[in-house]
Parts: C-alpha cells; structure tokens; sequence
C-alpha cells in the first residue's frame, strides 16, 4: 500500500484512528471496557445521523394516531449518537475493535459501526512528542 | 472505501442530505462544527466573526461511488449557481475496514 511504503522511509509506525458512532446509552459501558482494556483515551463528539435501515419506523407508525400515520415520514429520521474517536497503535488496532463490538453489540439495528483509517502521525501537545509513544 | 466530510453551510445540509436520500446514499452522520477558511471568517462593520458555524456531514462510500457522491453534494450544497466563500469544503480519506456493530461483522 502506498502509505506504508512512504513511512518505510520515515519510521515503521503506523497508527490507526478509529472512529465508532454508537448509541448514547452505551457510553458508560463502552468507556469503563476500553479503560479495562488499558485504552482510556478517547474524545467523543455528539452527533445525528442514520443508517440504511428504517429501525423503528413500524413501532412508530403502529403507535401513532390513525390521524397522524399519513405525515409520519418515509424518511429515515436522523438519530441522536456518540462518535468516539481513538487513535490507537497497529498492534491494538484489533483489541480496540473487539472491545468496542463488545460493549455496544446488542444485535439490533442503531447499534452503530466502526472505521479504522490509517493516521500519519501524532503529536503530544504538551511536549512535542511524536509517534508510538504519545499513544498512551 | 472512503469516508467524505463535507463542511456545508447549515441551512444546506437538509438540503444535501435529501439529495444523498435520493440517490441511494440514505446513510449519513452530521454533526455542528465551527471553522473558517482562507477569507479569515466574516468582517461586518467592526466586528470579525472568526469562527462560522457550519456542518460537517460524515458519509462513507465504496470507491466506484465516490465521484457519484461528491458530484451530488457539491451540485447541493453550492449556493446559487457559482457559488460564494462559505460554501464549504469536501475532504476525502481513505477507510481501511468497516464494522457493523449489530452483526458484529466486518463489511
């Protein structure tokens, strides 16, 4: 791959950003298994947004007033969730998957996804370190 | 597969993501960001306004529909035809694996 030969020249190290939009509720879950997993860093965001599925549409129109069912809309509604964001070595790029599948996985739809991209470089702002060791 | 994050301003991101919603690509994040660009924000009188809201709305798609994709947020999200300093930007990354938490498979 392309980026892996650029940072040969460099350093061997590569790291992975991991970018998980899960539900609100599992945050407490999700954070105390990634400490236990010794990965307590992360910065989450919140955010709306929607999958392909229609989720609850039919509980939605099942409970809703006959006079209202005609507004209600075919559109999948944007959803309140978490995207956390974790940078983490290639080494535990599998672990840090594992325990956020774990922590959120409930089977049903709205449990949210997982992308790992590859990020170039980090950077301590405290003191200006670089690479694997700033991964803590 | 790539993930896009498209910086809009706010009142287009309805109108972005209807247009996503019809052609195929129903699945989006979006979430309220602040920023600038090159112009150094907005002077009106003696106040700057450095930091504009906009959205930044988060797509990930294969690669035979990336240039698809992009074509239909720019087209949405341009204000009038040629467009004005605001209008945002598109970033693209590559994406090395996708999880579907619920089956707790890779895509």
């Amino acid at each position: 791959m392309l980026i892996r030969r650029i940072l040969t020249f460099k350093s061997l190290e590569i790291m992975k950003l991991i970018l998980a939009i899960i539900r609100i509720a599992k945050m407490t879950e999700t954070k105390q298994l990634l400490s236990d997993a010794g990965l307590p860093s992360f910065t989450a965001m919140s955010v709306v947004g929607r999958g392909k599925g229609h989720g609850d549409l039919e509980k939605i129109i099942e409970t809703a007033a006959p006079e209202h069912r005609e507004l209600i809309s075919a559109v999948p509604r944007l959803k309140s969730k978490r995207m956390i964001t974790l940078v983490v070595t290639d080494a535990q790029k599998d672990l840090a998957v594992e325990t956020l599948l774990k922590a959120n996985q409930s089977g049903e739809s709205g449990d949210g996804k997982i992308f790992v991209l590859n990020a170039i470089d980090s950077v301590r702002v405290r003191t200006g370190e670089t690479g694997d060791i700033t991964l803590d | 597969m790539y993930l896009l994050r498209a910086i809009v301003r706010p009142e287009k991101s309805p109108v972005v993501m209807k247009a996503l919603f019809n052609a195929g690509f129903p699945a989006v994040t979006k979430l309220a960001v602040f920023g600038r660009g090159k112009q150094r924000g907005l002077k009106v009188g003696d106040v700057t306004y450095d930091e504009l809201p906009k959205e930044m709305l988060m797509i990930v798609i294969k690669e035979s529909d990336k240039d698809f994709v992009i074509e239909t947020i720019l087209s949405s999200a341009r204000s009038g035809e040629k467009g004005q300093f605001g209008d945002g930007k598109i970033f693209v990354t590559p994406v090395e694996e996708s999880y579907t938490i619920s089956s707790g498979k890779r895509d």
